[in-house]
């Protein structure tokens, strides 16, 4: 029994070995080792961090550098752990996509202390790392009130759906949102509540807005396109949307394909591919001593049946 | 057996106590806002607690056995997937992503029963492992993304049959047979029996792990229907669909009166559960109280469930 133990064991430690064979050093074509940049990525089950990932791994690739990805999976201390590791594999630069605001800052002083540059990307952290690279996310709350605003000709009631209570992006998109909202006295804030960014819970949010307010609803603004699409299908499904301006942030294929098939009125566009292709590039001229910007702000764009096209 | 008349009464009790703490939230809800007894309202309701009904009955069989599953938000996510990633339209016939789905619940269900009964593993950790492993498992099946563009056919299981919403015929349907299944067959006795005290049950020739794998497995193939029925609701099959789902029918199976420590519980009262805790989200947000509060509120009536639940108790 105990060797039957043991093997499986040893069974086990070589399936992870070959898994992690992928990591053995590499070889430029010119025969020296590749730069290599360690990559410590928020959550790669959220689609958009996955594009980011894939843009930069295409960007890697163009450059000429080696990436080693790791997935903190939400928490800020498992991104932590991960940065130690990168500093004790001594790699030639780190990103960093931030779990937290606060939490995640120590993971940018050890690599700062280590003599390591450090880029984040997509999130900010109060401590300030080597560059940065990402958006305002006040910014599209902004953009996608401001198009409410505009549709209802400053005049009429707004429900708001907003993220995980108490993470930056729902705290900044409610902030950019409320800044449109005092800047309009026409538009009235009928209700606020959060769907957790989850699709599933937005449709039972809105079917019982839907009882609560009836046809006093003019508008939607989810703080994600996941919570949009279901404000979408609850409004159509309650046969009301034809009513109802439901605009949400992010762009993902489904909400894209919605504006396009103009069920959803518009969604903002965050450039995944050129926050991950950025951070790549910024990376690389670091590493190779080359003048940088510290700080990139890429901007976010509308998307309305007009333009979905292009996207 | 003696475990279960002896508790009988005070069974009863509490699921009547339920019934009118459900009446008397309903009462109130229906004079605070005029949206709430309205029979588009409460068809809201009843869609909305479909799904976590629909676990909640398979996972009352597992605590039934006094064990756990930990792993219903993983598998309703594997499972939507699964069956999302067949349901494009001219793919197969609509049998097939259904089938395909709960057959991917029933094997999840059946591994973890076999860990539990066979391989002897606490079935905290056994479903704790399952949960891990199956969220894994849905994300390598869709590439960490959203599966949409699905059948119409897939995606009316979400909707109405006349007034009648599909996900609520496939709760009351699942729901009554196993209720029939616990009190009219000797399956439903055995389970009870082996619940309440297993050596009793093992000694009296009851196959126990039999029973256990089939508790498993019946509770994997329910979560396995709740993630076709989530994704044809929000018609995207989503790897990170679920979490937190398993908790959430615990706690109305438990509020329903069921002990987590087994051989007690019935299904009408984990209705009930659904019910109470579906009235009250849905009463929460008519009212637009804040989404901080309501948080608070729904954990209190899972610890005064049960915390009245145990002082009325004969011990």
């Amino acid at each position: 029994m105990k060797i039957l133990n043991y093997l499986s064991l040893i069974g086990l430690l070589a399936i992870a070995a070959t898994l992690s064979g992928c990591n053995r050093e590499k070889l430029g074509p010119d025969g020296k080792k590749l730069p290599v940049i360690g990559v410590s990525l928020m959550n790669l089950s959220n689609e958009f961090i996955v594009m980011i990932n894939e843009s930069m791994e295409q960007k890697a690739g163009e450059l000429g550098v080696r990436l080693i990805v790791s997935d903190a999976q939400r928490s800020p201390e498992k991104q932590i752990q991960q940065i130690e590791n990168f500093i004790a594999q001594k790699v030639d630069a780190i990103i960093l996509n931030p779990c937290e605001l606060e939490a995640s800052s120590p993971a940018v002083d050890k690599a700062l202390a280590a003599g390591i540059p450090i880029v984040n990307v997509n999130s900010m952290t109060r401590s300030t790392p080597t560059a940065f690279v990402g958006s305002h996310d006040e910014e599209s709350a902004r953009i996608a009130m401001d198009y409410i605003a505009t549709r209802l000709g400053g005049k009429g009631n707004v429900l708001m759906m907003q993220g995980f209570m108490g993470q930056a992006a729902q705290l900044k998109r409610d902030a950019g949102a409320r800044e449109i909202l005092t800047a309009q006295p026409g538009l009235t804030l009928l209700a606020s509540q959060t769907a957790e960014w989850d699709r599933a819970k937005a449709m039972s949010l809105m079917e019982n807005w839907i009882q609560a307010h009836g046809t006093n609803i003019n508008a939607v603004f989810a703080q994600n396109d996941e919570m949009g699409m279901g404000a979408l299908l609850a409004l159509e499904r309650a046969g009301i949307k034809d009513k109802v301006v439901v605009t949400s942030v992010d762009a993902i294929a489904d909400a894209l394909q919605a504006v396009k098939d103009k069920r959803l009125d518009a969604t903002v566009f965050q450039d995944a591919k050129a926050q991950g292709a950025t951070a790549v590039e910024t990376a690389v001229k670091i590493i190779r001593k080359e003048p940088f910007e510290p700080e990139v702000f890429i901007p976010f764009q509308l998307i309305t049946t007009k333009n979905a096209g292009d996207f | 057996m003696i475990a279960r008349s002896k508790t009988l009464l005070p069974q009863l009790m509490r699921t009547w106590g339920l019934a009118i703490a459900l009446l008397l939230i309903g009462t109130a809800l229906s004079f605070a806002h005029p949206g709430f007894l309205t029979s588009a309202n409460l068809l809201n309701v009843a869609r909305q607690i479909s799904i976590n009904g629909i676990l909640a009955v398979g996972v009352t069989l597992v605590l039934l056995t006094g064990g756990v599953d930990l792993s219903l938000g993983s598998v309703v996510a594997l499972a939507g997937v699964v069956a999302a990633s067949l349901a494009h339209p001219g793919d197969y016939p609509v049998l097939v992503p259904i089938a395909a789905g709960v057959l991917t619940g029933a094997l999840c269900g059946g591994a973890n029963g076999l860990m539990v009964t066979r391989g002897r593993i606490p079935s905290f950790i056994a479903t704790l492992g399952m949960m891990t492993a199956a969220r894994g498992l849905a994300l390598v099946v869709s590439n960490g993304r959203p599966i949409s563009n699905l059948s119409p056919a897939f995606t009316r299981l979400g909707g109405d049959l006349g007034p009648l919403p599909i996900p609520v015929i496939i709760l009351a349907v699942i729901a009554l047979a196993t209720s029939v299944l616990l009190g009219r067959f000797r399956l439903g006795r055995h389970l009870y029996a082996v619940g309440g005290n297993t050596e009793a049950a093992r000694a009296s020739g009851i196959r126990v792990s039999v029973i256990g794998m089939f508790a498993y497995t019946f509770c994997g193939a329910m979560a396995g229907l709740a993630g076709i029925v989530l994704a044809a609701r929000i018609t995207t099959g989503q790897p990170n669909a679920g979490t937190g789902y398993e908790l959430d029918a615990i706690a109305a199976v438990v509020i329903g009166g069921t002990s987590l420590s087994g051989g007690v519980g019935r299904i009408s009262g984990t209705i009930l559960g659904v019910l109470l805790v579906g009235v009250i989200n849905n009463g929460l947000d008519l009212m637009n109280v804040s989404s901080y509060y309501q948080a608070i509120v729904k954990g209190a009536i899972i610890i005064s469930a049960v915390w009245l639940d145990r002082n009325r108790k004969p011990s």
